[in-house]
């Protein structure tokens, strides 16, 4: 099983290029059932990571374009009139399927974003007194681009919160970056992909991870930078307890890929920026720029 | 209060800073040392609390604290190479010694119906040898020659009416620190007869010691001194002096000392006749003699017979100048307290005297202390002040049975009289001259030599405090933690140090580029510790293991 995890890593890294770090959290949290959030600007790989991710991992993906008139219908679904036995029918959004990506998510309205921000949540969607269950294991990967941009409308705290991780890509650097201009459309590579990991394999694998040990003492480390979250001045507001347990589940998960059946430091500096940097200082994409200071400052105990 | 924005508390604060060192301009004991160290704990906290988003007192306190605390080492170090600045007079706005009652400049014992004793101090000693006997302890001060019947008062010292004899010592020397208090005459009270002393003191004439500096500072000074001597001759003119009367002496007078003085004729036999006058006769020594405005010297001896020191000093100085004996009143203190925890005499004002000082031919100034032939206790023991004050009366201490309360008391105020002594001498006194002496001490000459020294003296400070704060770290009741620490130092050696919040891995991975042939040893001890502190299952021997493993490590 771990085997496999490395191999689709590196079947991964051949398709996007030099980002060995952020495909090995984008994993990770697929397998602490978290939703991802990437954040860079346009052309970057964003897409393309997605898709690569659906289809090593066998999900059905979808990919749901943002913008600043979709609707809500347009995402979960919604009831038409079957004139043949004169009742309303729900007919499923692209909202049900195993893996999205929602591409450019603060391009649309709060009232569209908030719409999937919900079925996150729930894993559920009650439209006209029914409810349907979304698929398992689901998967959300949005993407957005920086907030300063014209025409987008910022995710609030709140619903950022909802995203076990934001990561950005950045730019490839120069090795990188010739290879993809002399090498074969990434696009071409993606269909020739096979699955890794089956979706058996993936729910035992997040089930594995629940399993992983975390002692008193990386307890001891984790609130410790909670806690130096809420007291320092340099941030708005520290991290709440959902961020804490966000924290706790991503640092498993990446002991779980380091090959290791219990927790240790390391493994929460790992995953820190990408968990805390969103909740942290939402109006800013350099998560590892944000919580350097809290990692320099705060001694494992 | 104008205190609108946190700007104004801070502004405050520092102000309060200011107005708090400025104390010291009035008082410089160590109430008040203390006193401003408890108020400079609470104006740091209060900049503590300012700057802190929440605020809680006690912790606040706590931390100011330590922050004085440390700032003591650096605090000494100041204090002993930069001394105090040597302020003008004018700074001290309200110094209490400035206007003092001490001995003064003349004698009039018979206008005084009582004598107010106070304990304040007036000079400390402390001898390098033995100490002289108790009999032989008096404090030499002003001498008073002239008198017109009533009042006594110095001669004026004119220059060339100075004969200097040296008087010629015998017997022991006693060496001693003199540390005077402030006082507005430049008297220094040294040990009957100076014989040593520093040069920037004069003895006159009268062998009194004076000092040339300002009075008003506390001064301590290297003295010698003789208790036995022998003065030797002295002029004419100063015979005349010390001869001198107010005009003719009554018959009564003239009538007495012929009965006293009785067929030998000598002088010996004289001053013996009038000594055993005093003290066969009704004389009584009190504090609360009987006013004699009139004619004090035979309203003293005829009349009421009551009195103190000055009273017996100067009617036997006067039956002595009837007699034709050249004969004098010298003032300065006798009798003391001892404090044995500091092994030092403190001499207050209640131990105030005054004797008689008469010329023979053959062993020149000799001293006779009238008052020891009425109340020989007045001498040989020591004066309880406190009763004294409280009555009015004069009071023996006599060796009885103290109270275990009492004793401690006595204990518990010795041991503060010490302390006080210490301090006055160490930290008040310590001006630039002691500086220097002490500098010279260090064998420090020149200013290079003190910045080396300070440099020395801050780095093994510093190596002392990184020793404390290491030892600190070592001490966790977790033995593992422990024991990864001491592998930490181990590598700290070799000049990688871990760093706060780098983990166990990441550092070995550090270690490992660094010493790849030590690579084994530092992953092997390295994933055992993140075994032990991070993973189930742990057993007692992965323990001892990793104990032998960092034990046999060598960086």
């Amino acid at each position: 099983m771990l085997s496999a995890i490395e191999k689709l890593l590196d079947t991964a890294n051949q398709i996007i290029l030099g980002k060995n770090r952020q495909l090995r959290l984008a994993l990770c949290c697929l397998f602490a059932k978290g939703h991802l959030l990437i954040e860079d600007v346009p052309g970057v790989g964003k897409t393309t990571l997605a898709h690569t991710l659906a289809k090593l991992l066998g999900l059905e993906y979808q990919r749901i374009q943002f913008t600043s008139d979709i609707l809500p219908a347009d995402i979960i679904g919604s009831s038409i009139f079957n004139a043949e036995n004169h009742q309303f029918v729900f007919h499923p959004g692209p909202i049900f399927k195993q893996m999205i990506l929602a591409d450019e998510i603060n391009r649309a309205t709060p009232k569209a974003q908030s719409a999937l921000l919900e079925a996150m949540e729930e894993r559920q969607i009650s439209v006209e007194g029914n409810t349907y269950t979304l698929p398992e294991p689901f998967f959300v990967i949005a993407t957005q681009n920086p907030s300063h941009q014209l025409g987008t409308y910022p995710l609030p705290e709140s619903q950022l919160d909802r995203f076990l991780m934001r990561i950005e890509l950045g730019y490839p650097d120069y090795k990188a970056e010739r290879e993809l201009l002399t090498g074969i459309k990434r696009y071409l590579l993606i269909e020739k992909l096979e699955t890794q990991l089956s979706p058996p394999q993936l729910e035992v694998i997040q089930q594995k991870i629940t399993e992983i040990y975390a002692s008193d003492a990386l307890l001891d480390y984790l609130q410790a930078l909670i806690d130096f979250t809420r007291s320092s001045e340099d941030f708005p507001i520290g991290l709440s307890p959902r961020a804490s347990l966000a924290l706790l589940t991503a640092a498993k998960a990446w002991a779980f890929t380091e090959q290791r059946d219990s927790v240790i430091p390391e493994d929460i500096q790992a995953v820190f920026p990408a968990v805390a940097g969103h909740r942290l200082q939402p109006g800013q994409s350099d998560s590892q720029a944000i919580v350097a200071p809290i990692l320099h400052q705060v001694k494992i105990p | 209060m104008e205190m609108r924005k946190p700007k104004d508390i801070i502004l405050i604060t520092y102000l309060a800073f200011i107005v708090a060192a400025s104390q010291f301009l009035y008082v410089q004991n160590i109430f008040m040392a203390f006193y401003i160290f408890l108020a400079c704990c609470l104006l740091l906290g209060t900049l503590i609390l300012i700057n802190n988003p929440r605020p809680q007192i006690s912790p606040a306190l706590k931390h100011s604290a330590i922050i004085l605390l440390q700032a003591f080492p650096f605090m000494i170090v100041m204090f002993i190479f930069f001394p105090r600045l040597e302020a003008p007079k004018w700074m001290f706005l309200n110094d209490p010694h400035a206007a003092k009652i001490g001995l003064s400049n003349t004698l009039e014992p018979g206008s005084i119906s009582r004598l107010g004793r106070s304990d304040e101090l007036v000079f400390r000693t402390r001898f390098s040898g033995a100490l002289p006997p108790p009999e032989e302890r008096y404090w030499r001060g002003p001498v008073f020659s002239y008198t017109d019947g009533k009042r006594w008062s110095q001669t004026k010292a004119k220059k060339n009416h100075l004969k200097k004899t040296d008087p010629e010592f015998s017997g022991t020397a006693y060496h001693y620190t003199l540390l005077q208090e402030p006082q507005k005459q430049n008297w220094i009270f040294a040990l009957d007869i100076p014989a040593k002393f520093p040069g920037d003191t004069v003895r006159n004439k009268n062998y009194q010691l004076l000092a040339s500096n300002n009075p008003q500072n506390r001064a301590e000074y290297q003295i010698t001194s003789f208790t036995t001597y022998s003065t030797g001759l002295i002029t004419k003119k100063e015979i005349n002096v010390n001869l001198q009367l107010p005009g003719q002496p009554s018959k009564k007078l003239t009538n007495l000392v012929n009965n006293l003085q009785g067929p030998s004729q000598t002088p010996e036999q004289l001053i013996k006749n009038i000594l055993n006058f005093f003290s066969n006769s009704d004389f009584y020594y009190t504090l609360r003699p009987p006013l004699m405005p009139d004619k004090p010297i035979e309203a003293f001896l005829f009349e009421h017979r009551r009195g103190f020191c000055s009273h017996y000093a100067t009617a036997f100085v006067y039956l002595m100048r009837v007699a034709k004996i050249p004969a004098r009143v010298v003032t300065g203190y006798q009798g003391e307290k001892f404090n044995e925890l500091g092994d030092f005499l403190e001499i207050r004002q209640a131990n105030a005297h005054a004797w008689a000082e008469v010329w023979l031919e053959k062993q020149g100034w000799i001293r006779i202390d009238p008052t020891a032939a009425v109340a020989p206790e007045r001498i040989e023991q020591d004066v309880n002040i406190d009763l004294q004050i409280a009555n009015g009366e004069v009071n023996f201490l006599r060796n009885q049975k103290q109270s275990i309360l009492g004793k401690w008391f006595k204990h518990a105020g010795l041991m503060w009289d010490s302390v006080d002594y210490s301090w006055q001498r160490w930290i008040i006194n310590y001006t630039s001259e002691n500086q220097q002496s002490l500098l010279n001490i260090l064998d420090i000459q020149h200013f290079k030599k003190l910045a080396y020294v300070l440099l020395g003296i801050f780095s093994i400070f510093t190596s002392i405090l990184i020793f404390i704060m290491f030892y600190k770290k070592n001490i966790s009741d977790d033995l593992v933690l422990s024991m990864y620490h001491q592998f930490c130092s181990k590598i700290a050696t070799k000049g990688v140090i871990i760093a706060t919040g780098e983990g166990a891995k990441d550092f070995a991975h550090r270690c490992n580029e660094k010493f790849p042939h030590l690579a084994n040893q530092i992953d092997a001890i390295t994933n055992l510790y993140l075994q032990i502190r991070y993973g189930k299952l742990n057993s007692a021997d992965k323990v001892v293991k990793l104990k032998s493993l960092i034990s046999s490590f060598k960086a």
